[in-house]
């Protein structure tokens, strides 16, 4: 066990023991490893997903250290106009990831239950209810949700107002795209900026705004050339480097820093040699801790995860003339929102732009939205001739993912497009 | 004929058009199509819709945006029933102006698509005569002589108020989804206006931004009331909150009841309802002495569980003659005979030297002879108290299901949970386990004393257990480690249930799992103190059943 381990199994004994006391170790662990992430390099990793692991470590880091310098908000929460008061969203999933560095999950999973929270809730949802709930995490004085994409969203965030007296703003995303429902989610989106004026005391510039959104749509045209790239090229990395892209693109998307990260991994992948495995089209999130989906999509030369429509959930090119509207548009059309159609159109866009071998969907325990539709997309996906299989565990809850039959099922998956492979080449 | 389940669906919109209006309340017996169609886990309220409207003819539904698991319902249904009118209502979370003015224009959007789809015309003037007669429901009755019960959290099936009426308890008020009367605004002007903003003004549910404003109304009725019953369904997760926030300062005993739209459900539905009934009223019916011409008095207390059949005799001074237990065959009644006639022998005595005979347990119904039933919880109370009166919380974990049990200092019931359709952390769990290690179950826990090494069971399903003990034994981890890793899972799960009931001392352990050292040593390392076990701590629940005989007999507590 190396000191880091150590200190990870200290910092979860203290916090069950005496959750109050804890969380100064809690943030001096993130520090630490902002330094060393930041410091040592790690073999085998690409540069450039090194960097963004440390991007999104100090971006936590840094805001968790100034409590006044976020709000917590949902992943699909509007960073953008956030941003324009200089403050950051600190998502409530990414920071239930973060807290499962410390393998607290379980502990703070139980202690949600225990309070009454639903055991079939989403496990990031109930991580992040048991660390605040049991104290252990302090919380900031405001916070944002949008009723996309689940169910969950809206309840936590009351269910913590009313025990934590963390005030919030909501936004309420209709179900249907058209221009009615753009301008009824604009105008919140205004009455929102609004609030936030009258929280900081910073005046509102549009024109902040206006080029984040420029930003926001050379970012999302630059990652599609990326996914292209990647596709193309062995561009080691990790199940986690991709959930670090689904954050960025989600709390960092509209920033300078971000982009040129981007940039710079695209200049990177180039360097890499070609790549001659079978790629594949990530569908949700991704059970980082997995075993077995590590041991054969971690930096591997005959496995690569291209793409995951939870980085890019939104192809929407925004109107920066219009900039309420456009991020209305935006949220309205996420692929998340209403008819699974929508979601099964925009996986079928990706898979056709970039020819995966298979499709894997991960039915996160505890996410009706998207499990709901999983039989549909299989269907969708089928009739594509592209093969696909539904993983069933938890994005974060050990307890809930059986590695064996994990593990069987993915095996069988990546022999049969083995054989594929093998087939086609015989006929060519 | 159209479908709908929503108290937001503007029914009367098609009822004014002549339309049938039916809400939908599925009782199914499977969701064989559903776990198909969609997933496992998807509410079981959505999979049941999906079941009964795959089961008959209705022309289409209304469905409105309510949640995630209605969201995917829809999906699932247009692909399934292309010909029908299935609808998908946008139904906005803020009730305010901006969302009326959107509802409105989501119906009229609505209407126009029915008249496409069915070619009958809608006619406002029609309509606004129509909506002009309605009146709105009482939605609180309290009778004075009865228990009154209230019904609130996620919608709650006929069932729930059905039980309690054949209980003899009034349902003063039921402000699930469906159970409030519709408002129905009406206006002269502009009657779609004022009729959508009723609609949207209506006692708001979870997924409303005003939601808030339950506490107040939930407030004042919950004063009126005996007992709460909190309704949720599985796998829907938006009232737990609510639960868990009102647990902390309600002052009214509440009930949890989850419910999953099978039949199946019913029998644990009616012993929760039970029992919360019986603790809400824990006076004693006087009995008629049934002891004529002899001298001493014996009652008889008879738990039928998933394993063990149990029954104890106890005489006119609380004093236990004999006792026994046996294993449930397949036929419940053909144990309770058995171990009727083992308990006669060993007291001495013969079946009209009994008074009163009372049955408990599961299969408490099934037993022809029994004078009458008491639901376990109640008993084994009552019975904790009797072998411990300084006991406050009771663990008792049997064959199929654990449970946990607060006292006061009467050993009346305050409070209790159980474990829901799941094996894990029950005397089963041990079962297969133990037969997975090939040991007996005896052994099991002698054998977790010896562990060495601290193994970990992740898994909290017991199928999943099973696999991952099974992943173990080939990675040749030792038996002893393995078994004590498994008691230590039950542990972890039953201190889950004791510190939902609020982990006051003193514990104690009844059913077939506190003979297990194991597991015991697990649980008091958890709990950081000891548990309270009898010598046989099987027959605390019939001994509970005996002593609710003798206080009907002689009136005294």
């Amino acid at each position: 066990m190396w000191i880091a381990d150590k200190y990870i199994d200290y910092v979860k004994k203290q916090t069950i023991q005496d959750p109050e006391e804890s969380w100064k170790k809690i943030l001096m662990g993130f520090k630490a490893n902002k330094l060393r992430m930041n410091l040592i390099p790690r073999k085998g990793i690409s540069k450039g997903y090194q960097k963004l692991e440390a991007m999104m470590m100090s971006f936590v880091a840094d805001s968790l250290a100034r409590p006044d310098s976020y709000i917590w908000g949902n992943i699909f929460a509007p960073c953008e106009l956030v941003r324009c008061f200089q403050m950051g969203t600190l998502s409530i999933e990414c920071l239930a990831c973060y807290l499962g560095g410390y393998h607290l999950e379980d502990h703070f999973i139980d202690y949600a239950q225990n309070a009454g929270i639903a055991p079939t809730l989403c496990s990031y949802h109930k991580t992040f209810v048991g660390a605040i709930e049991s104290g252990a995490v302090p919380v900031p004085r405001y916070a944002v949700t949008t009723s996309l994409s689940c169910d969950g969203n809206l309840n936590t965030f009351r269910y913590l107002e009313k025990k934590k007296g963390v005030p919030f703003f909501f936004l309420d995303v209709p179900y249907q795209d058209d221009a009615a429902s753009v301008d009824y989610l604009a105008q919140q989106l205004k009455e929102f900026a609004a609030r936030l004026e009258a929280l900081t005391g910073r005046p509102f510039r549009e024109e902040a705004l206006k080029e984040s959104l420029r930003i926001e749509n050379e970012t999302r045209r630059e990652l599609l050339r990326f996914f292209e790239l990647q596709s193309r090229h062995y561009y080691p990395g990790e199940l986690i480097s991709h959930m670090y892209m689904m954050m960025g693109m989600h709390l960092l998307i509209g920033t300078r820093e971000f982009l040129d990260l981007l940039r710079y991994m695209m200049e990177e992948i180039r360097t890499y040699p070609r790549f001659e495995g079978k790629r594949i089209l990530w569908v949700h999130l991704i059970p980082f801790y997995q075993e077995s989906l590590k041991q054969y999509l971690n930096a591997n030369e005959q496995y690569q995860i291209i793409a995951s429509d939870i980085i890019l959930d939104s192809m929407e090119e925004l109107d920066a003339a219009r900039p309420f509207h456009a991020l209305a548009g935006k949220i309205i059309r996420n692929m998340y929102n209403g008819s699974y159609e929508n979601r099964a159109a925009a996986v079928e866009k990706l898979a056709e732009r970039l020819h995966p071998d298979g499709v894997i969907q991960f039915c996160h325990w505890g996410c009706k939205q998207s499990s709901g539709s999983s039989v549909l997309l299989k269907e969708k996906i089928r009739e594509k001739g592209i093969p696909m299989l539904i993983l069933d565990g938890d994005g974060i809850d050990k307890r809930n993912s059986h590695d064996g039959q994990i593990k069987t099922r993915l095996e069988a998956f990546l022999e049969m497009l083995d054989a594929e492979g093998r087939e086609r080449k015989k006929i060519c | 004929m159209l479908g709908y389940i929503c108290k937001y669906a503007p029914i009367e919109v098609f009822e004014s058009m002549g339309v049938e209006m039916k809400r939908i309340e599925p009782e199914v017996s499977s969701f064989n199509q559903a776990d198909v169609r969609m997933h496992p886990n998807i509410c079981s309220f959505a999979k049941g819709v999906l079941e009964e409207i795959m089961a008959s003819d209705y022309e289409g539904i209304i469905l409105t945006t309510c949640c995630d698991s209605i969201r995917r319902l829809y999906d699932v249904l247009r692909e399934e029933f292309p010909g029908r009118f299935i609808y998908m209502l946008d139904t906005p979370r803020i009730t305010k102006e901006a969302g009326a003015r959107l509802y409105e224009q989501r119906i009229r959007e609505m209407i126009r698509a029915y008249e496409g789809f069915s070619h009958r015309k809608f006619d406002e003037e029609a309509f606004s005569s129509y909506i002009r007669e309605k009146k709105e429901a009482a939605s609180l009755s309290v009778r004075t002589g009865q228990l009154n019960i209230g019904i609130l959290g996620a919608r709650a099936n006929e069932r729930i108020r059905e039980i309690l009426e054949q209980k003899g308890a009034n349902v003063a008020f039921d402000i699930t989804c469906t159970g409030l009367g519709r408002k129905v605004l009406w206006e002269a002007e502009k009657p779609m206006a004022a009729y959508t903003a009723g609609l949207l003004s209506q006692f708001p549910c979870m997924r409303m931004e005003q939601a808030a404003g339950r506490d107040e109304l939930i407030r004042r009725y919950a004063d009126s009331v005996d007992g709460l019953i909190y309704h949720t369904v599985q796998f829907c997760d938006n009232y737990a909150y609510e639960y868990a926030w009102l647990k902390d300062w309600m002052k009214r005993p509440m009930l949890l009841l989850e419910t999953d739209y099978t039949r199946q459900s019913y029998g644990q539905i009616l012993t929760r309802i039970e029992a919360f009934l019986e603790s809400l009223r824990p006076g004693i019916r006087r009995r008629e002495r049934q002891t004529e011409g002899r001298d001493r008095m014996y009652v008889l207390g008879i738990d039928s569980g998933s394993t063990s059949t149990n029954a104890v005799i106890m005489d006119q001074d609380r004093k236990i003659t004999a006792f026994s237990v046996v294993r449930t065959g397949a036929k419940s009644g053909d144990s309770a005979e058995r171990v009727l006639q083992d308990v006669l022998k060993k007291a001495g005595l013969r079946r009209e030297d009994l008074s009163r005979i009372i049955s408990t347990g599961y299969g408490r119904v099934s037993i022809s002879f029994a004078d009458e039933n008491v639901t376990e919880i109640s008993c084994h109370g009552k019975g904790a108290h009797y072998f411990n009166p300084a006991v406050r919380t009771i663990l008792d974990i049997g064959g199929q299901d654990s449970k946990a049990i607060k006292l006061d200092e009467n050993g009346e019931v305050r409070d209790f949970v159980m474990n829901d359709k799941c094996a894990a952390g029950t005397g089963r769990f041990l079962e297969m386990i133990a037969r997975t290690l090939e040991v007996s179950l005896d052994q099991l826990g002698a054998i977790a004393l010896t562990s060495r090494e601290k193994i970990e069971i992740t898994s909290m399903c017991s199928v999943f257990a099973e696999s991952e003990v099974i992943s173990l034994i080939a990675n040749n981890k030792e038996k002893a480690d393995i078994a004590d890793g498994v008691c230590h899972a039950i542990a972890n799960k039953a201190f889950g249930l004791l510190r939902r009931v609020g982990l006051e001392k003193e514990f104690m352990m009844t059913g077939g799992v506190a003979k297990n050292p194991g597991v015991v040593r697990a649980i008091e390392e958890k709990t950081g103190s000891s548990l309270y076990i009898c010598e046989e701590p099987e027959i605390v629940g019939a001994a509970g059943a005996a002593l609710y005989g003798l206080e009907q007999l002689t009136g005294k507590p």
